[in-house]
């Protein structure tokens, strides 16, 4: 397997990271601006700010084929930064309507829609409405009781799977007519009108929902909680019950990103600093390993102590070894795991950031 | 006093920023039933507690402390009378207690190989953080009243002169050893995951 590319960007957390289609263009959630990294040879450096939120951004997402950017914040805005032919990002505001911070932002991969969670316990589908040359939005509110940390679209953009803090991941219905063509019937429904809720889940402890993703058919639901635990949904088709619910308790510390890798394979990340692999099927699913190569040089042990230097470590700090780092790439928690390359459904680079201000770009 | 100076005088206050708005809006958690947004756990009364208990008395008088151990903890009292609770607790403390320390780990790994092995140390995890809380709130009520109206030095049991302290604080503190030596072993087999269930769980024992 080959290392990881690693970029240490600065020493503040990253909330949210986002490439370009070409890969060259990086979008970083960054305090209360939209950081644009452009790539420099091997490296990524700064090129942009977009400064339009006066509080803290949440997420960010480029629209691959349009290029077009979206923001959310703690002031309870989304922006959309639509680029000019120049390569200046013109901003433009949403009516989101909710009334509680913007925590979670992703375009559909229609890229005619994107849905915002919000802490309004709402979730604001918007989309471009040509007559008042304006993003409005729809508002996915039933049933949902609490913060919604995250949302993820199924592949035909109507579909939309969101986790809150209500310990519940939910798939709703975000069909807008006049946006969307119909969908096909399939196993999560046949008529989806506005707000039709597909399916309401729950693990056995409950913990918050950190994460949600869709298979790359669709047609399975995985999602991360706060207990340590993913679990995979198999629905069998509109008003039955689910083929499988398969709910792994791991030893770890909570997954905060996941992302599928094929139907069988799931990849995810969280307060352990590192990603592991997850393998099955509808049949069962176990963790498999770590996707760290453990015993990497140059992390402490490679490294040749001589006996001034051993003094010279405990007279200074009163111990021999350099233990103020992490064994892991990664030096804080990861918090977003995206695909970087795919072809087809499985994924044959993703990256990640963190708290530490690393992107890193793994190989499966 | 002008309009002025009222205006500012409103301003400056904080008064404002404390009122809880979302006690306002009817749809807000506040004004919600949270517990409706799991399905209700079957309830056990005490006589199922009683009846759990004997059953585990047996298991630990025929020598099969494993057994005695999985019994107790596959029915956890999650919904049930404070007296329920607190019995099957003390049943749960008493299978603890009579299991030697070098048996421990290799029976935790055999219960945690078994399937629903990890809901069962989750349990466990859960009954050894209530004893916990049980016995140091125990010890504080005990001490609690003493310590205000004694105040000879001799009574806090740090003195040399004093001796050691009384025989109900020994007996908090040996459970609470025990307790402790546990945790240990279950965070060894189970994880830093057990110790996060536990907190986010909302079925309390």
């Amino acid at each position: 397997m080959a290392a990881p590319e690693v970029h240490h960007l600065f020493h503040n957390p990253i909330a949210d990271h986002s490439f370009s289609a070409d890969r060259k263009t990086l979008a970083i959630a960054r305090d209360t601006t939209v950081e644009l990294y452009g790539k420099v040879g091997s490296a990524f450096k700064l090129k942009d700010e977009l400064k339009g939120h006066d509080k803290t951004v949440t997420s960010v997402d480029i629209a691959p084929n349009s290029g077009r950017i979206v923001s959310c914040s703690q002031d309870r805005n989304a922006l959309v930064w639509e680029p000019s032919p120049q390569g200046v990002y013109k901003p433009t505001l949403v009516l989101l309507r909710i009334n509680r911070a913007a925590t979670f932002v992703r375009w559909s991969p229609s890229e005619t829609k994107f849905a915002v969670g919000s802490g309004d316990r709402v979730i604001a589908v918007c989309y471009f409405e040509e007559e008042n040359d304006w993003w409005v939005s729809k508002h996915l509110k039933k049933p949902i009781r609490s913060t919604i940390t995250t949302v993820a679209w199924h592949p035909n953009s109507v579909l939309l799977a969101a986790g809150s803090t209500d310990a519940h991941a939910r798939v709703f219905s975000s069909f807008i007519k006049g946006v969307d063509a119909r969908p096909d019937p399939g196993v999560w429904g046949e008529r989806l009108p506005f707000n039709t809720v597909c399916g309401e889940y729950m693990n056995n402890s409950a913990g918050w929902v950190h994460a949600v993703a869709f298979s790359p058919s669709g047609d399975a639901l995985a999602f991360a909680a706060h207990d340590s635990s993913i679990t995979v949904v198999y629905p069998s088709g509109p008003d039955l019950p689910p083929k499988a619910i398969i709910s792994i308790s791991t030893q770890l510390l909570p997954f905060m990103s996941l992302i599928w890798n094929g139907e069988a394979e799931i990849i995810a990340a969280g307060y352990d600093c590192e990603a592991f692999r997850f393998k099955g099927g509808v049949q069962g699913w176990q963790l498999s390993g770590t996707l760290e190569a453990k015993g990497r040089p140059g992390l402490g042990e490679g490294r040749e102590e001589s006996a001034l230097n051993m003094f010279k470590q405990m007279d200074l700090k009163g111990k021999t070894k350099d233990d103020t780092q992490l064994k892991t790439v990664h030096q804080n928690t990861i918090t977003t795991l995206r695909p970087f390359e795919s072809s087809g459904a499985a994924v044959k680079k993703f990256s990640s950031s963190g708290v530490d201000g690393r992107i890193v770009i793994w190989h499966t | 006093m002008s309009i002025i100076q009222q205006h500012t005088a409103a301003s400056l206050s904080d008064a404002w920023r404390t009122i809880n708005i979302d006690a306002l809006e009817e749809d807000s958690s506040v004004n919600f039933d949270t517990s409706t947004l799991h399905p209700a756990l079957p309830e056990i009364s005490e006589a199922d507690v009683r009846q759990i208990n004997t059953q585990v008395r047996q298991l630990l008088r025929g020598g099969d402390a494993e057994g005695a151990l999985r019994g107790s903890l596959e029915m956890p009292v999650y919904n049930g009378s404070d007296l329920a609770k607190e019995t099957h607790l003390h049943t749960v403390i008493e299978v603890l207690q009579s299991i030697k320390a070098s048996e421990m780990t290799p029976m935790l790994q055999r219960i945690y190989g078994t399937p629903g092995g990890s809901e069962c140390l989750d349990v466990l995890m859960k009954y050894l953080y209530k004893g916990m809380a049980a016995t140091s709130a125990a010890d504080g009520s005990s001490s609690a009243p003493r310590t205000p109206t004694r105040m000879t030095p001799q009574q806090t049991g740090f003195s040399q002169v004093g001796g050691r302290p009384g025989g109900a604080n020994e007996s908090t503190g040996g459970a609470m050893s025990v307790l402790l030596s546990w945790h240990e072993k279950v965070v060894e087999v189970a994880g830093l995951g057990c110790i996060g269930r536990c907190m986010t769980d909302w079925r309390k024992v």
